[in-house]
């Protein structure tokens, strides 16, 4: 077991690659009564094409797969894995995301079998047609549920704008009529290829002690059998620059109509520290610009032109990444002009020095102080990073040495009016008619 | 778990000295009775404050300062609690040991300061434009919960099972009275905030207790004031009827249903009405989650909760329009089969363990410790986890027969989609 200092931040993590090739990662946070664990697959909607372990010919999945059968994984031949967490106490989640699937519980008490309950769960599957059968309503149900939120509709209206090919324009959940298609016999597939330990990640944090911990989940995992780890094969799609779509609209119940402007992002193929500095720079130069310390943010807001669901974020992955800025709004082409100006103006001149870029620095290192207090935040960013070689604890450090120069070079990645999309969510019986408008899905 | 010093009348600073935390935590509690037009007006000026004052004039130029202050945050908010209305200031800082260089929390206390009493005035009122401005964020935040359907049914429950009653009024008041507040009537709702609320302040972090008592007497000095709190006379509140059924242009049925139970947050009873909404649909071992969700596969979601300040149970689910009938009548044998006494010992311990581990996970954040605290101070046994626990470890299978027995079904509010939305 290796450790690793962050002095300044006065923590310690424990480190150890398993034989079987799982990363297992243990912080001790004192004074924290409850422990948080967390079990993640390097596996998500976006691995909808790969060559299945042990075979040679590529296959495309139905989508929504991946979050499919991280539902299917909670039942088994003697029922619901919820009430093994429940008899201890632990509370039990997991979530899709586009490139990773996990399985998490936290607790205050029977620490070691509840981690055991999730190491079993996980590691042991039990598919069978009827409770693939079963899972299609409830998912429906799922599915149905987000098809009535506005923002999570208007942000995947915005992402499928945005790209031609790759599978991050897929939601995550998939569609009543694609999960219709999930049989037992594909779900056995992507477990087989996508589950195995050298493919996954476990975090334990909070009130742990580390060399007890270490030893429990070595002891475990060597009295499991697992087929030699096999390199993934993944089917890579050729992405464009441009966006897809550069705008459409959607009309829904709601009263006061929405808008993203979307940017896709040109740089996606870093990984390690590089992709960290890159995406903490385009963060930092966002925060200037949309920030709510900057002049857009001041003159948008006066005029009335966002109120508080006003946001911007940057996301990054390997081989896909975006930039989006919205708001609701009852001037949404005013909004779209404005966000677009500063795009522009950016291009055209570099707005700002390091006095700018040292104040949005201080605010982010604090953000990160204080993120370091929640142990979710720590675990799910944790494995985030790690799966795209980058270290969480990295963050302030390399927040530190950034130079405008850096910020500068990183942003201009994102620079370039095809990169742009614009989405829109109109009130019903409200919709702009414009020739580029592309129809809802109603 | 907390130090309380009275600094004057009615104004309490609790403090709590711990190094589990990377920042310090503040927060400003001003405590009032509970009315729509208060509500309203304390609304409008939060957001006022917290936009404007004299030193910092615009959003911009405080958001600076707060991002020089190591990203300080710093946000004005109003909840409720039973009759009482809360205008809340929280203010996290970093710690200073973990900056390379930086003297922040001195400077957070002054900003403290600033933003409660140096507001900003023009004529010994509030700023007209500003005033006008903030109405409308305010007034947009209220019209936004038609945008959410949850939101939305839960808030039309509300206001059918206790009209004009403190269950149903929102925090954040409506939008009828927020349009009445003027920079005038604003100024008479800021003064008697600071003279005349109750007032309790909290600090939890690696913090010397008597230096951060003497420094918060200083920033914010409050004089005394009445300590009796002019409660409200409890509102007789009926449900104006028993079923409502609305239809928007949507995919997904919202059903939301309302129950009344007679024991509430004070009553002896409490910690066993916890545990009878625990089984019945706290969590995903529960009846509800068990039997319409993973038997039925009727819906992704079935839960229950507990308003124990207002004495009500609420059922929610997401299901199919046509399926309205069949979900209801499935709610309805969870709970006659708690009545009959179908509840296994599993269940049962399940949910006191759940309870045990939600309570200690909750203190394992600042703002958790801060807000259990405010809401159990007032009980008469102190609060501790093990006091809770043990008051749920008694609890058995006839106290929560007897707890579901009492649970009355009042009004069912069903939101629907299109007929053939789903389809």
């Amino acid at each position: 077991m290796k450790t690793i200092e962050f002095d300044q931040l006065d923590e310690t993590l424990y480190y150890e690659k398993l034989d079987n090739g799982l990363d297992v990662y243990i912080l001790p946070k004192k004074g924290f009564s409850k422990t948080f664990v967390t079990f993640t697959t390097k596996y998500g909607s976006i691995d909808r094409s790969f060559i299945p372990l042990g075979e040679t010919e590529a296959i495309t999945v139905p989508d929504g797969i991946a979050h499919f059968l991280e539902h299917k994984m909670f039942e088994k031949e003697d029922g619901d894995v919820f009430q093994k967490f429940g008899e201890k106490g632990a509370s039990a989640n997991a979530f899709t995301s586009f490139t990773r699937t996990a399985y998490l519980f936290s607790a205050t008490d029977h620490l070691y079998e509840s981690t055991k309950t999730l190491l079993d769960f996980v590691q042991q599957p039990y598919f069978t047609e009827q409770t693939v059968e079963k899972e299609k309503g409830i998912i429906g149900q799922e599915i149905t549920m987000y098809d009535d939120q506005p923002d999570w509709r208007l942000y995947f209206g915005t992402i499928e704008n945005m790209f031609h090919e790759h599978p991050v324009k897929i939601d995550i959940a998939g569609t009543i009529e694609s999960i219709d298609d999930i049989t037992a016999d594909h779900l056995y597939t992507c477990y087989n290829t996508f589950y195995h330990p050298s493919n996954m990640l476990l975090f334990v944090i909070g009130a742990v002690e580390p060399e007890k911990m270490m030893d429990f989940i070595r002891a475990d995992q060597a009295d499991k059998t697992f087929e030699e780890p096999t390199p993934i094969q993944r089917i890579e799609v050729t992405e464009p620059t441009d966006v897809a779509v550069k705008s459409s609209t959607l009309e829904m119940d709601v009263l006061k109509p929405k808008v993203i402007v979307g940017i896709k992002a040109k740089e996606t193929s870093l990984s390690g520290k590089a992709m960290l500095k890159h995406e903490l720079s385009i963060q930092l130069a966002l925060d200037v610009l949309f920030g709510r310390s900057s002049d857009f943010y001041t003159s948008v807001y006066e005029k009335g032109m966002i109120d508080e669901s006003y946001s911007y974020d940057f996301s990054l992955e390997k081989g896909f990444g975006f930039a989006l800025i919205g708001s609701d709004t009852n001037q949404t082409d005013e909004l779209v002009e404005a966000i677009q100006n500063v795009l522009q103006n950016t291009q055209e001149k570099w707005p700002f020095g390091d006095d700018e870029l040292e104040r949005v620095k201080r605010r982010k290192i604090g953000f990160y102080l204080r993120a370091l207090n929640s142990i979710e935040f720590i675990a799910n960013q944790f494995t985030r990073y790690a799966f795209n070689d980058m270290n969480l604890f990295d963050a302030v450090p390399v927040i530190e040495e950034l130079t405008i120069a850096d910020v500068q070079q990183a942003f201009a990645s994102l620079q370039g009016e095809s990169q742009q999309t614009v989405f829109k969510i109109l009130p019903v019986g409200n919709k702009a008619k414009t020739s580029n408008d592309k129809e809802g899905q109603e | 778990m907390f130090q309380t010093i009275q600094v004057a009348k009615g104004v309490n600073i609790h403090t709590r000295t711990t190094d589990q935390f990377k920042t310090v935590n503040f927060s400003v509690k001003f405590k009032r009775p509970l009315t729509v037009e208060d509500a309203s007006e304390r609304t409008v000026l939060t957001n006022v404050l917290q936009h404007s004052s004299a030193k910092y004039p615009s959003t911009a130029a405080m958001r600076m300062y707060l991002d020089d202050l190591y990203g300080t945050v710093l946000y004005f908010d109003t909840t409720k609690r039973g009759d009482e209305h809360t205008v809340l200031l929280n203010v996290e800082t970093v710690n200073d040991q973990y900056l390379k260089n930086g003297e922040v929390l001195g400077k957070v206390l002054e900003l403290m300061n600033t933003v409660l009493f140096e507001p900003n005035f023009d004529n010994g009122v509030f700023r007209e434009n500003i005033v006008a401005r903030e109405k409308e964020m305010v007034i947009e935040r209220i019209q936004s919960v038609f945008d959410d359907k949850s939101r939305y049914a839960q808030q039309k429950l509300l206001n059918i099972m206790r009209p004009n009653h403190p269950a149903s009024i929102s925090a954040n008041g409506t939008i009828e009275d927020v349009k009445k507040v003027t920079p005038t009537s604003l100024v008479k709702t800021y003064e008697e905030m600071l003279a005349d609320d109750l007032i309790d302040i909290y600090v939890v972090g690696d913090i010397d207790e008597k230096t951060i008592v003497e420094s918060l007497k200083k920033a914010l000095p409050f004089a005394d004031r009445t300590v009796e709190h002019a409660t409200n006379p409890t509102v007789e509140s009926k449900p104006t009827e028993t079923f409502v059924s609305e239809q928007q242009d949507m995919k997904q049925g919202k059903l939301h249903i309302g129950y009344h139970t007679p024991v509430t947050f004070t009553h002896p009873d409490f910690p066993k009405m916890q545990i009878f909404n625990g089984v019945f649909g706290g969590y995903p071992h529960a009846k509800l989650f068990m039997n319409v969700r993973e038997k039925e596969s009727m819906a992704y979601y079935c839960s229950s909760s507990y308003s124990a300040q207002y004495g009500l149970v609420f059922v929610i689910s997401g299901i199919d329009a046509n399926k309205e009938k069949k979900a209801i009548s499935l709610i309805d044998e969870q709970l006659v089969a708690i009545q009959k006494g179908d509840i296994t010992d599993l269940e049962l311990a399940q949910t006191k363990a759940m309870l045990t581990n939600q309570i200690k996970e909750a203190l394992d954040s600042a703002r958790g410790q801060i807000e259990i605290y405010d809401q159990y101070k007032d009980l008469p046994t102190e609060f501790s986890v093990e006091n809770m626990a043990a008051k749920w470890q008694a609890v058995t299978k006839e106290d929560v027969v007897n707890m579901a027995k009492q649970v009355e079904k009042e009004t069912v509010y069903f939101l629907r989609g299109k007929e053939d939305a789903a389809e």
